[in-house]
């Protein structure tokens, strides 16, 4: 636990990366529940009410998609800070295993992320209801169902990010994950004569599980398959990781 | 005596070349120990691979009496170590930076950062960010990190690296201090003065090998016997010198020299041929070889063995 506590506090220390992912979580809700809530007032026939269960279903897609982004951004640095600083030989030299050290990163990583995606959902599902006005209003199975796509998504990749990041630094890291989240695996998953084969990218798993009606390209698959991809990935990325973290030179 | 590091046959090779090559190392507890050479030595990998950062190729490293790597959670529970030049998360401060670093040691040592900050001296800037600090700061705190593991054995690799006289008086101070404690400091260096103003005893390692090890004076003392001299023309003595093949170093600082002698040559046949070249000598005495000398006179000889 002093070790989780340890990772958190490097990675809230780090400030241009939290105004960065604050600004992406919290900060991209606010602004697109502000936009919608003017518009609204400057034209009500036109625009409808800035909540209820349609909008908050297309602001789960912008949090899922911009949520993705920080989560890399926090993946990254943590897997990657102690041997940039320099410090990670330091802590290999108070005899914890490297595995160890490796291990309390996923937590440490997911307990900085997961608030500020937990208040920026909040604040969608908050302007959902409040201002849902004649519209109707998402149900709790929708809410919940969001939740668990949003922490799924984003948890995998700050898991895939902490992998690579044993191997590379946190700006490849970066780049690397964002072109293939958003580039590279749309191109596989289009190409057609994959088949069935595309449902093992993590992406196409991933987009299994936004809201109906926003995944615009499905791949067939069942949802425990879905998950299944995903953890596999999660796994093979950290299992990766923590055997370079084990095996380099500190 | 006990022994706190013990290595048999030590190897670390990088491809063919052996940065660490057979060596048999014994520090014993109590004392500051000084691993002297030149750049490139291999002093940096020798502390690597003894703290487990790195692999040996073969041989047997033993720290605080416990085999390595079989006890390595439990040897270095009591090891503090700097390595290469002290590093820090830049972003944190002082403080934060040893926290990180208490967590992962036991529970005790969160409650050792004041005093270790104290006795460093840097408790008026332990909330500062630690890129704002000075070298000489970084490696004051690299010591407080040390500390907050209450180690029974310290290894610093270049520890006076980049301090300013102050500085360097300061960290000689605080090292024998942490000796009259009773810990046992590992110091390697290529300041061969430093090195013999701190260390009780040293093993002057060259191209990987451990050349020789023991006492600072007993190892000065195996060096070839120096002469001061005062003489009125100082080059006509260095002339004299150079056509006897027995003086192996001359130094002239104005009329004075400093000679090394070999091969049984004594004073009195030094003072007979300067005299006998005109050159009058005002003061003749024996000096007690440095240890730089002793050095240079070792890693001189084996490079004209090979």
């Amino acid at each position: 636990m002093r070790l989780v506590k340890a990772e958190m506090l490097k990675l809230v220390r780090r400030r241009g990366t939290m105004i960065w992912c604050a600004l992406l979580t919290i900060g991209s809700v606010l602004i697109a529940d502000i936009v919608l809530l003017s518009l609204h007032a400057a034209n009500p026939t036109k625009h409808g009410s800035a909540g209820g269960a349609e909008n908050l279903k297309n602001l789960v897609f912008v949090l899922g998609g911009l949520g993705t982004v920080s989560a890399i951004l926090i993946g990254s640095a943590a897997g990657s800070q102690d041997v940039s600083a320099g410090v990670f030989r330091d802590l290999v030299v108070t005899g914890r295993p490297r595995r160890t050290l490796f291990n309390v990163r996923v937590p440490g990583a997911l307990a900085v992320f997961l608030p500020l995606l937990a208040v920026a959902y909040g604040i969608t599902v908050g302007g959902a209801y409040a201002f849902s006005g004649s519209l109707p209003q998402p149900t709790a199975a929708n809410v919940g169902h969001y939740a668990a796509y949003l922490v799924a998504i984003t948890s995998i990749d700050i898991m895939l990010a902490i992998g690579l990041a044993a191997f590379a630094s946190s700006r490849v890291v970066v780049g690397v994950l964002i072109a293939w989240n958003a580039i590279v695996s749309h191109i596989l998953i289009s190409i057609h004569s994959l088949g069935g084969a595309r449902k093992y990218i993590d992406v196409a798993a991933a987009e299994h599980l936004l809201p109906a009606g926003v995944n615009t390209s499905p791949i067939a698959m069942s949802t425990a398959t879905a998950l299944l991809v995903l953890v596999v990935w999660a796994a093979v990325f950290t299992t990766a990781g923590r055997f370079w973290t084990n095996r380099r030179d500190a | 005596m006990e022994t706190v590091i013990e290595t048999k046959a030590l190897t670390k090779k990088f491809g063919d070349r052996a940065a660490v090559d057979g060596v048999d190392l014994h520090v014993p507890a109590g004392v500051a120990f000084g691993f002297l050479g030149p750049n490139g030595a291999g002093k940096t990998t020798m502390i690597r691979t003894l703290l487990g950062l790195t692999q040996p190729t073969s041989g047997e490293v033993s720290l605080l009496g416990l085999p390595q790597p079989a006890k390595r959670r439990e040897a270095l529970a009591r090891v503090g170590a700097i390595v290469e030049e002290p590093r820090f998360h830049p972003h944190l401060t002082g403080r934060e930076n040893l926290k990180i670093i208490a967590a992962a040691r036991d529970r005790a040592a969160e409650g050792r950062i004041p005093e270790a900050l104290q006795r460093v001296g840097l408790a008026q800037r332990a909330d500062d960010r630690v890129k704002t600090y000075s070298l000489g700061m970084r490696q004051r705190l690299g010591i407080a990190r040390c500390l907050i593991a209450d180690p029974a054995l310290l290894i610093l690799d270049e520890p006076m690296n980049g301090l300013d006289p102050a500085g360097i008086l300061e960290t000689r101070h605080l090292i024998r201090a942490f000796v009259d404690e009773g810990r046992t400091v590992f110091l390697s260096s290529h300041l061969l003065d430093e090195v013999e103003k701190t260390c009780d005893q040293i093993a002057i390692v060259d191209r990987g090998r451990v050349v020789v090890q023991g006492a600072v004076a007993e190892i000065a003392a195996t060096g070839d016997p120096t002469v001061l001299l005062a003489v009125d023309d100082a080059e006509a003595a260095r002339r004299v010198f150079s056509s006897e093949n027995r003086v192996t170093h001359v130094e002239v600082e104005g009329k004075e020299l400093r000679v090394t002698l070999a091969d049984g040559l004594g004073s009195a046949e030094i003072n007979r041929a300067l005299v006998t070249a005109g050159v009058a000598v005002s003061r003749l005495e024996p000096a007690r070889a440095t240890l730089e000398e002793t050095f240079l006179a070792i890693t001189s000889r084996l490079e004209g063995n090979e």
